[in-house]
């Protein structure tokens, strides 16, 4: 008995369990105390003993949250400039990679020398000249100003030359002897094989710009072009002790990027996996 | 489109000739490119030429020479940032470096409920900044989560962000705990990039567990770790939600990190050149420390 158990569990195995099973209960502990305080009265959040469960939940918590700013307004604009960023930002990046990977002009790895350069160059940096140069383009408040600065992102860029690099020229060559236009051979042959990494980097690109947070911060002061971080930020400084209610409202601005990972799993932790090429 | 194939073919008659299609090639990366040089490369210099200024937003700027960085040069605010930042990068990159590669050797071996485990450790990554910074300002709470467990030890009540020797450290829990799953998602793929022969060999050979691991995992995760070192040091340098919203940079600025000085010297007391040139130093530390861990890992 002893031996059979000491088999199935080598030493290694039973360091590896326990690592994992505290490091995932520390991970998870987080999230299960958002969504469970949620659904508590305001009075409940920080009665003892706990009650992970509470007996009475309190749904309504949801409705009185989503009801106190204009939080409809700032959902459908996270909604709105994220699927735009990702758009152009996805379309960006697989045109800009093709051409890096299969075309021939000068200049071009200076091209993609800049891209290396600015892929590890944090945002937080040049924060101060691109708020002037949007100014200067008047785009402050607007929905342009949210979305045109961020539709760029080195890695996109560097993510699908190396992609396009493993498609061999002649498919290429073939497309062009059967006369198609150059356009025609990104849209119907290039893009086609690029399918698993355009999930990905459509994936990674929605995650960061819902994310989204200084750049929205700085650039407005409308309150309907405001997104979702931004209106948690406003409710978390106005109702420091509605924590029931902030949870819900953090707890609903969670569900479009945990959708896509319980959705696109594979393609989503690819996304992260890949950042691990960049050198 | 056609605009750029007829000008190539105009320098092509020049003597200059561009490769066959060449046009379409610039055609393809001009958008991105446009993008990048606008929104990326143009401000990196910008904002050195603005950190020479006095610039409040409104009247015009003011060529002050090197006088921001000489302000800089003797400002205790400065210094504080500066320490509080190499505080907070070292606190949260060197235990996330080590927890997510002992997390993805773990996850390699055979754990039961693996792929359930994994989902779960995930769970931070899923998480966007802002929920992670509210909720964990919550579970800080003098009466909040935290606490509760910690007294279940005999650990008397702490005001984790309000106190001086403890609001640091609860940022650094926070930020380890949104790292760790990123970079044990890259090191488990690094890890699957090794030949499982090479393990076998060396087991045949009696090499021990521990001898496997520093023979053949660690040389071979080199490229990796180098990449997981600069992006934890880049990622925790840039770091400004949770300090904005947990602590404000307080208490008394002990956690008021670079990129949070940026940002309250610009869009706060609109110091614009100080701002650029606090963003000028910050870059030139990414940059040296990227150099020194690839120049050191290469030789």
């Amino acid at each position: 008995m002893l031996a059979k158990l000491r088999r199935e569990w080598p030493l290694p195995r039973v360091y590896a369990t326990v690592l994992v099973v505290v490091f995932t209960g520390f991970a998870v502990v987080p999230l299960a105390w958002m969504l469970s305080s949620s659904i508590k009265n305001q009075a409940d959040v920080f009665q003892l003993p706990i009650r992970w469960v509470p007996p009475k939940p309190a749904w309504f918590t949801y409705v009185e949250a989503l009801g106190r700013y204009n939080f409809a307004r700032y959902i459908s604009n996270s909604l709105f400039v994220s699927a735009a960023i990702t758009a152009i930002s996805v379309l960006f990046s697989s045109l800009a990679g093709y051409g890096l990977a299969k075309y021939r002009f000068p200049g071009r790895d200076l091209l993609f020398l800049l891209v290396l350069a600015t892929m590890m160059l944090p945002l937080e940096v040049i924060l101060v000249p691109m708020f002037l140069i949007t100014k200067q383009l008047r785009w402050l408040n607007t929905y342009q100003g949210l979305i045109v600065p961020m539709a760029v992102e080195a890695f996109g860029i560097f993510l699908m030359r190396q992609y396009v690099l493993g498609i061999p020229d002649t498919l290429i060559e073939a497309a062009r002897i059967d006369g198609a236009s150059e356009i025609a051979i990104f849209a119907r042959v290039i893009l086609p094989l690029c399918r698993p990494v355009l999930a990905t980097l459509a994936i990674f690109s929605f995650r960061e710009s819902w994310d989204l947070f200084m750049w929205p911060l700085i650039i407005l002061t409308k309150d309907n072009l405001k997104t979702l971080p931004l209106g948690i930020a406003l409710f978390e400084n106005a109702y420091q002790s509605a924590y029931n209610e902030l949870m819900a409202v953090a707890a609903v601005s969670l569900i479009p990027v945990t959708l896509l990972f319980f959705l696109f799993q594979r393609a989503f932790v690819q996304g992260i996996a890949l950042t691990g090429l960049k050198e | 489109m056609r605009a750029v194939s007829r000008r190539a073919g105009r320098d092509g008659a020049a003597g200059f000739r561009l490769p066959p299609y060449g046009g379409w090639g610039i055609a393809f990366v001009l958008p991105a490119f446009l993008l990048l040089v606008v929104f990326r490369i143009y401000p990196i210099l910008s904002a050195v030429a603005v950190s020479f200024t006095n610039y409040d937003l409104f009247s015009t700027p003011r060529f002050t020479g090197l006088d921001n960085y000489v302000y800089l040069a003797t400002d205790p605010q400065f210094h504080q940032s500066l320490l509080a930042s190499i505080t907070y990068v070292a606190g949260v990159s060197i235990p996330t470096l080590v927890i997510s590669l002992a997390l993805a050797l773990a996850f390699n071996e055979r754990v039961p409920f693996r792929n359930l485990l994994r989902t779960g450790a995930f769970m931070p990554v899923v998480m966007t900044a802002v929920p992670v910074a509210v909720v964990w300002k919550f579970l800080f709470h003098p009466f909040g989560l935290v606490n509760v467990f910690l007294s279940k030890f005999g650990i008397d009540r702490i005001n984790w962000l309000t106190d001086q020797s403890t609001a640091m450290p609860a940022l650094i829990v926070v930020g380890i705990w949104r790292a760790v799953p990123y970079f044990m998602v890259i090191f488990l793929a690094g890890l699957q990039a090794i030949p499982k022969d090479y393990y076998e060999a060396a087991s045949l050979d009696g090499a021990s567990a521990v001898g496997r691991f520093r023979h053949i995992t660690l040389p071979l995760l080199q490229r990796t770790t180098v990449l997981v070192i600069i992006m934890t040091v880049i990622i925790a340098m840039k770091a400004i939600m949770n300090p904005l919203i947990m602590t404000g940079g307080g208490p008394a600025g002990v956690t008021r990190v670079l990129p949070l000085l940026i940002y309250q010297t610009g869009f706060q007391y609109y110091r614009m050149g100080l701002a650029s040139a606090m963003s000028v130093v910050m870059l030139l530390m990414v940059l040296v420390f990227t150099m020194w861990q690839l120049r050191l890992f290469r030789g």
